[in-house]
Order: C-alpha cells, then sequence, then structure tokens
C-alpha cells in the first residue's frame, strides 16, 4: 500500500484537510469551524437572501475552492465527465436531509472531527451516531439498495454546478448589492477571502485526485480495516487536526461550553447517524458531494442543490440546533428523514428476481 | 451541431448576441452608487444595518432610565422599571440582559444566568464583540463566578433540581461565549 500513488494522494488530502480546518479557524473562521460544509452552505444560502437570519449569510470561499478546485483538477487530468441519471429527486432529497442531520448536530462529518480534535466530548457521541449510520448505510447497500449507476449525460449536465459556484466567485468578488454579507454573528467571523479561497483550491485539488471522503473512510474501514487507504486518511486527518489543534492552544477538553455545541446527545447521535447513512448510499459525504459536483457529477450536483436548499430551509424555518439544543421541528425532520431512508430501501432495492 | 443547419446556426447567433451584450454591459458599468439607489432604492445591507442602529437607539432611549438608575445604584428601583418595560415590550432580549446584569450585582446568580439566558436564546448580540449591544464582560464575569459557586454548591447537593439548572445555565452562556458557528 505504501508504494501506491494513490495512498500518498489520500495522506496529501487528509493531511491538509486536517491542519487548514484548524488553521483557517485561527485565521479568523468561527471557533472549531475552520472547515464546515454544512455550516458554510447555510451562510452562502444566507448571503443569496435564501434565508433572513441575519447572522449567517456570507458567500464562503472555501466552498467555492473545492469546486472549482476538483474541476480544476478533473480538466487537467482528463477525468471530467458529465454523467448523472439516476435518482435526480431521491438526491435531492438526500442533499437537503444531509444538511438536517448535520445541522441538528451543528457540523459535517469534517467538523465533528475539528470539534472532537479541539476537546469536544460532546463530538464523541455524534461519531458513534455517524459511525453507526455508515454501518446501516452498508448493510442497506449489502441487501440492494441503491440508486442506480450514473450514465454519461448529453448537453454539459455536469457543468451546471461548476458553472453556479463560477457564478458565486463572481458575487464573491464583486459583491454586488443582492450579495447580503453578516457584519455581526459567526457568519462575520472569516479568514481572509484569497486565504480562504487558496486553501479551497487546493484542498478541492487534493481531494478530487485522492477520492478523500470522511464517510468514505468510515466505510472502507469497516470493510476492509487497516487495508483501505481511505480510513489511513481518515486517522491521519484526526491526528493532523489535533496536532494542529494542540500547537495553537486550542484543544480545550470538556463536555460544557463547548463552542457551537448542544447537550442533546441524543439527537447529535440521530441527527449524524442520518448523515452517514444517506451518505453511504449516495456515495460519499458533504464535502465528497462538492467534489464530485466539481467533476461533472450531475447527481452529485443534485445533492449539493438539495443541501443548499436543505441550508436555507433549516435556517428559515429554524430547524437547526443551537449551543440551547435541538428545536422541536428540527427533531421532527431528523424522524421525517430517517422515514425517508427507510422508504428508500423499501422502493430503491433491486430484488432477486 | 454545424453551420449548415438554420437552427444551429440561429441559435449561435443569439448566443454571440447575449455574450456581446453582456459584454456590452460589463464595459459600460455598473450603475454608480447613487444611480443605482434611485434604481432601486437604499441597497439591502444598508437598509439592514440602518434598521439596526435604529433599534439600538431605541433600545438606548426606551430602557436609559433602568441604566440610569442602575448607574446610581438604585437597583430595586430599577427591577421595577424593568417590571413595566416587560409588559409594554414582552419578549424584549434587552429587558432580560438589563434584569441578569442587575440581578448580577445584586448577587442573585442563578436568577441572574437564567435571565442572561432568555436574553441570548432571543438575540445572540449580547454576546458577540462586534455589536454595540455587546456585554461579553459582564456575561463573562458571571460564568467565571457561576462555575466557582455553583459547581461546589453542586456536589454537594448533586440532587438538587435548582442547582442543575442555573450549572446547566452557566454552562449555556459558556457556550455562546466561546462562539462557533451555529
Amino acid at each position: 500500500m505504501l508504494k501506491q500513488r494513490e495512498f500518498w494522494l489520500v495522506m496529501a488530502a487528509s493531511l491538509s484537510l486536517g491542519v487548514f480546518g484548524v488553521l483557517l479557524a485561527v485565521w479568523g473562521n468561527p471557533e472549531n469551524s475552520g472547515i464546515c460544509v454544512s455550516c458554510f452552505l447555510e451562510n452562502s444560502a444566507g448571503a443569496l437572501g435564501l434565508h433572513g437570519n441575519e447572522r449567517m449569510q456570507y458567500l464562503r470561499p472555501e466552498l467555492i475552492g473545492f469546486v472549482l478546485g476538483a474541476m480544476g483538477s478533473s480538466l487537467a487530468f482528463r477525468e471530467f465527465r458529465s454523467r448523472g441519471g439516476s435518482a435526480p429527486m431521491g438526491r435531492l432529497l438526500a442533499g437537503f436531509f444531509l444538511i438536517v442531520g448535520c445541522a441538528v448536530f451543528i457540523g459535517c462529518p469534517i467538523k465533528l472531527f475539528l470539534r472532537l480534535t479541539a476537546g469536544d466530548l460532546t463530538a464523541l457521541l455524534a461519531f458513534v451516531g455517524l459511525a453507526g449510520g455508515v454501518w446501516l448505510g452498508l448493510r442497506s447497500l449489502a441487501a440492494g439498495v441503491h440508486f442506480g449507476a450514473a450514465t454519461p449525460q448529453k448537453g454539459g449536465a455536469g457543468w451546471v454546478v461548476p458553472g453556479l459556484f463560477v457564478l458565486l466567485l463572481v458575487f464573491l468578488l464583486a459583491q454586488p448589492s443582492f450579495v447580503l454579507f453578516s457584519n455581526r454573528g459567526s457568519a462575520a467571523e472569516h479568514a481572509p477571502l484569497l486565504v480562504s479561497l487558496g486553501v479551497g483550491l487546493l484542498v478541492g485539488v487534493l481531494a478530487q485526485r485522492s477520492r478523500f471522503c470522511i464517510t468514505g473512510g468510515l466505510r472502507d474501514g469497516l470493510l476492509m480495516g487497516l487495508r483501505a487507504p481511505l480510513f489511513w486518511g481518515l486517522m491521519v486527518f484526526v491526528v493532523a487536526a489535533a496536532l494542529a489543534n494542540l500547537s495553537v492552544g486550542r484543544f480545550e477538553p470538556g463536555l460544557y461550553g463547548q463552542p457551537g455545541a448542544h447537550l442533546d446527545h441524543v439527537w447529535s447521535i440521530l441527527g449524524m447517524a442520518l448523515v452517514g447513512w444517506v451518505s453511504v448510499l449516495i456515495g460519499g459525504c458533504p464535502f465528497r458531494q462538492l467534489i464530485k459536483s466539481g467533476e461533472g457529477d450531475a447527481d452529485a450536483g443534485l445533492v449539493v442543490v438539495g443541501m443548499l436548499a436543505g441550508a436555507a430551509l433549516v435556517q428559515g424555518w429554524g430547524l437547526a440546533g443551537t449551543a440551547a439544543g435541538v428545536p422541536f421541528y428540527g427533531k421532527v425532520a431528523v424522524v421525517i428523514g430517517f422515514g425517508l431512508v427507510f422508504v428508500t430501501g423499501l422502493v430503491m432495492r433491486e430484488r432477486p428476481a | 451541431m454545424g453551420w449548415k443547419d438554420w437552427h444551429d446556426r440561429l441559435h449561435l447567433l443569439g448566443l454571440v448576441a447575449a455574450l456581446a451584450a453582456l459584454g456590452w454591459l460589463l464595459m459600460s458599468g455598473a450603475p454608480g452608487d447613487s444611480a443605482a439607489r434611485t434604481g432601486s432604492g437604499v441597497e439591502r445591507a444598508m437598509e439592514r444595518e440602518m434598521a439596526y442602529q435604529a433599534r439600538v437607539a431605541f433600545l438606548e432611549q426606551i430602557y436609559g432610565p433602568v441604566e440610569e438608575m442602575r448607574r446610581q445604584g438604585s437597583h430595586q428601583q430599577a427591577l421595577l422599571r424593568l417590571e413595566q418595560l416587560n409588559r409594554q415590550y414582552a419578549g424584549e432580549a434587552h429587558g432580560f440582559i438589563l434584569r441578569g446584569l442587575i440581578l448580577h450585582e445584586l448577587g442573585v446568580l442563578d436568577e441572574a444566568a437564567a435571565n442572561f439566558v432568555r436574553g441570548l436564546r432571543i438575540n445572540g448580540d449580547y454576546v458577540d464583540a462586534r455589536s454595540p449591544l455587546s456585554q461579553r464582560a459582564p456575561i463573562q464575569a458571571l460564568v467565571d463566578e457561576g462555575h466557582e459557586r455553583l459547581s461546589a454548591r453542586a456536589r454537594a447537593n448533586p440532587d438538587n433540581p435548582s442547582i442543575v439548572a442555573a450549572l446547566r445555565n452557566v454552562y449555556y452562556l459558556q457556550s455562546r461565549l466561546a462562539g462557533g458557528c451555529e
């Protein structure tokens, strides 16, 4: 495995994600949120006027960097393929409920580990939920549940989401008056624009080349153990983030008073279990969906659109967890998400004749 | 797709025209500040900022007398005045925060924490260092004191629900002070 180029690409991607995930918070992003796909999507949806939370409006350059970095890399290495067409509505809904699960926990799988490595012990139970969800997803796959394979798409469907992110980059640089930027709250906290964009592009390129994915690492670990490069990548990501947190003095172990955390552990577990399960069914965590959409995968692009809609609605409808806990309708949304996963298990199952 | 087919030609022509129009629009430049405003009214960010500043000024005006009483040390009178104001502006976060400040100064730690929590759940600006409404320092002081006093009490009386609730409020405030994205 050590002689494989793929292994070292995974190492580079996971190392950069772990180190920059911490450093971006040092450089100005919110505490423990150096990189968080769900939080950043909520910020971006707010910046586009899709929700009215004035403390959550900023076009996060990291997200733009992830997609455009992946696009550039896949074009350079001739891996850009316009493909898709499998269960579009299911993927749209999956994207929505990915964000519901993340918002209830307050963070995507990347942030889960960033919180954990900063000493936030509430994330420990959420990790149990995520791992459980991935395991359930694997059981579903083994039982024949799947969304179908992507096929080559005519008409450049794969360019739509990268095109959208190019437009977001124009919005970010030109800052037209209809794009909103918070001047207080967590969205007002951000690393310098060019630094964030540069990190996003670098991580996007490395993630595209390596296929790095948080839930993919867990999935491969459960399937293949230590033989899986992605599992090693996950461990390197965790160690790198922990060392980075320790070296910048941001490791503060504890259960209480952690930034952007709550004590509704059951809902953290369930939220992350939903994220893990859905991620395995659709082939990757929220971060991986962004990267795949940059490679021309219109199916992942639909998940990204669903995530953006979800990001707008969790803020607009008040579904997201806060330090005070998980709101009632957030809990309802998680339960509905599980309901839909069960329905998916029934209707998307390939049964032997 | 090719030049020989009229449908393709028409579409390519349309595309070129659209790109040319876009280029012309961009080259001619976005309307200047004043022109944009006459076209679309005051931009949203400015409107939002004005509304926020107006809110801050309004709060200062309404709750100013309470602040004055508090500064003069007339805490009981300030609490009475707050009670009246709370009937008029029920659910206003500023009232809860002020009550928390006064109760903390009177040494009523549990109630002060509960009021800060109620205020912060309504409006997070009170722990935001950038906000003119920021009350980070007094809330931090309460958290520090709360840890010291309530933790000891909770250890001595682990089954006392009111102490547990007060400690929970202190943890909540600590978490809000720590920041994070939510």
